[in-house]
């Protein structure tokens, strides 16, 4: 699973240089353009500069192989599917659009520290501060960053639990466990958050 | 200096008491907090940052309540958890330490320098922008050390730092720990940790079962376990 995130890395690129902000609008515009134009020379001209635009950024070789490959995945199986079909032309377009896509989501995470990102969301969510304070929603968007890697790896432990009690086929012998362990383990970031003075505003449990 | 006054805690959908109505006085710089699993001294320890609020009675720290001063407590108070997992909230180490800087910092450079330095003084330095799941778990329960005391709080509540460590950063953890010019209450079941300890809590049944020097504490602690644990068992 994509830890989009942790790839970023500090360096000295045009588009580390660049304002959150500017990327974010960059690559809305991008990925609107991308699934605006039709035909294999727009594909193909969108796939190669959106990777040309991630390799710029200088991101960690594996970490980044690792992050793309599932996108990998998907977009053959997708693209596959329609291929299947009988339309050939467009599955080759939609792959390199869903590609190209990624990989301009990438060079905007590769080169975007989360802190950053936090603040652009915090700024973003500003018009609904009285309904919710800018930086819970910043420490929200991060929380959901932090969480999918956490909650992979407690689906891959409890997938292993499972099939060392020979339950591998039973899809509940994972599912229930990992359930129980990411609602724990989302206490225990409550908790965390809570001690660190993160959630100013929280009120503390009158028990255990 | 941490006062608690007759203060007690009842579950909340069971009315089991899970800490009896106690009375204590803690102002040494080393006190260690020991008791068998379920005796109730994680909740003794959360009810000094006011994670858990006393059901009656109150828990005073440096003069505040921790009911009605809550986040002034928490600020002074740094919390530590046995799974840094949990603690540990942005990707990258750098980042985790600049959080719990933001609201005393303003300034991302300024951020970035000083969370730098904390990361510098730890010795996590060069895993600066390393991804957290690349850390060991020692590195990692570094670093939620090095993100609480980035703060700079008054007190350290440890609630079993080095459980989830091998020895070499049991070891590495525990003198990083002892060399902190704070006060520091360690819940640990090390009970070389505790020995270290100018005083030492055993909790048994939710109640301060022993209070007082480490050897005798310990002594008394190791005779309470040769009983057998609670619950079901065969003839």
């Amino acid at each position: 699973m994509i830890d989009a995130f942790g790839l970023y890395r500090p360096r000295r690129t045009p588009l580390h240089a660049t304002p959150a902000w500017l990327k974010v609008l960059g690559l809305t515009c991008g990925a609107v353009a991308l699934l605006l134009t039709h035909g294999p020379v727009a594909a193909t001209t969108g796939l190669v500069s959106a990777i040309a635009l991630l390799v710029s950024t200088l991101p960690p070789l594996r970490p980044t192989l690792r992050g793309l490959f599932p996108v990998v995945v998907m977009a053959v199986l997708m693209g596959g599917y329609q291929w299947f079909r009988g339309d050939r032309a467009g599955a080759a377009e939609f792959a390199a659009d869903f590609l190209a896509i990624s990989c301009l989501a990438l060079a905007l995470t590769t080169s975007t520290p989360l802190d950053e990102a936090m603040g652009l969301v915090a700024w973003a969510a500003r018009p609904f501060r009285r309904v919710v304070p800018p930086e819970a929603v910043g420490l929200v968007f991060a929380l959901a960053a932090r969480a999918i890697p956490q909650i992979t790896m407690i689906l891959q432990d409890s997938a292993d639990a499972a099939r060392a009690r020979g339950l591998g086929r039973s899809i509940r012998a994972t599912v229930v466990p990992a359930t129980v362990r990411t609602f724990g383990w989302a206490l225990d970031v409550g908790d965390a958050i809570t001690a660190r003075g993160l959630a100013e505003s929280a009120p503390a449990s009158s028990n255990a | 200096m941490i006062d608690f006054r007759e203060a007690s805690v009842v579950a909340p959908s069971s009315d089991v008491r899970i800490l009896e109505s106690t009375t204590l006085s803690l102002d040494q710089r080393r006190v260690a907090i020991i008791g068998a699993n379920g005796s109730g001294k994680s909740t003794l320890a959360r009810l000094i940052n006011g994670l858990i609020l006393p059901t009656e009675g109150s828990v005073i720290v440096n003069g505040r309540d921790t009911r009605t001063d809550t986040a002034a407590v928490r600020r002074d108070v740094g919390f530590l958890f046995t799974d840094p997992s949990a603690q540990l909230i942005m990707p990258t180490a750098i980042e985790d330490v600049a959080l719990s800087l933001r609201r005393t910092i303003k300034g991302k450079e300024k951020r970035t320098t000083a969370a730098l330095d904390r990361l510098e003084e730890i010795g996590l330095a060069s895993h600066s922008h390393v991804s957290v799941h690349a850390l060991s778990g020692g590195q990692r329960q570094l670093l939620a050390l090095a993100g609480v005391l980035a703060v700079e709080p008054s007190i350290l509540v440890a609630d079993e730092p080095t459980t989830l460590l091998d020895l070499r950063w049991r070891a590495h953890v525990d003198a990083l720990i002892d060399a902190l010019p704070i006060q520091v209450i360690e819940i640990t079941h090390d009970l070389d940790a505790a020995a270290r300890a100018e005083r030492v809590i055993v909790v048994d049944q939710a109640t301060v079962a022993f209070d007082g020097i480490p050897r005798t504490a310990i002594a008394f602690y190791r005779d309470l376990l040769t009983h057998p644990p609670p619950g079901p068992h065969r003839d």
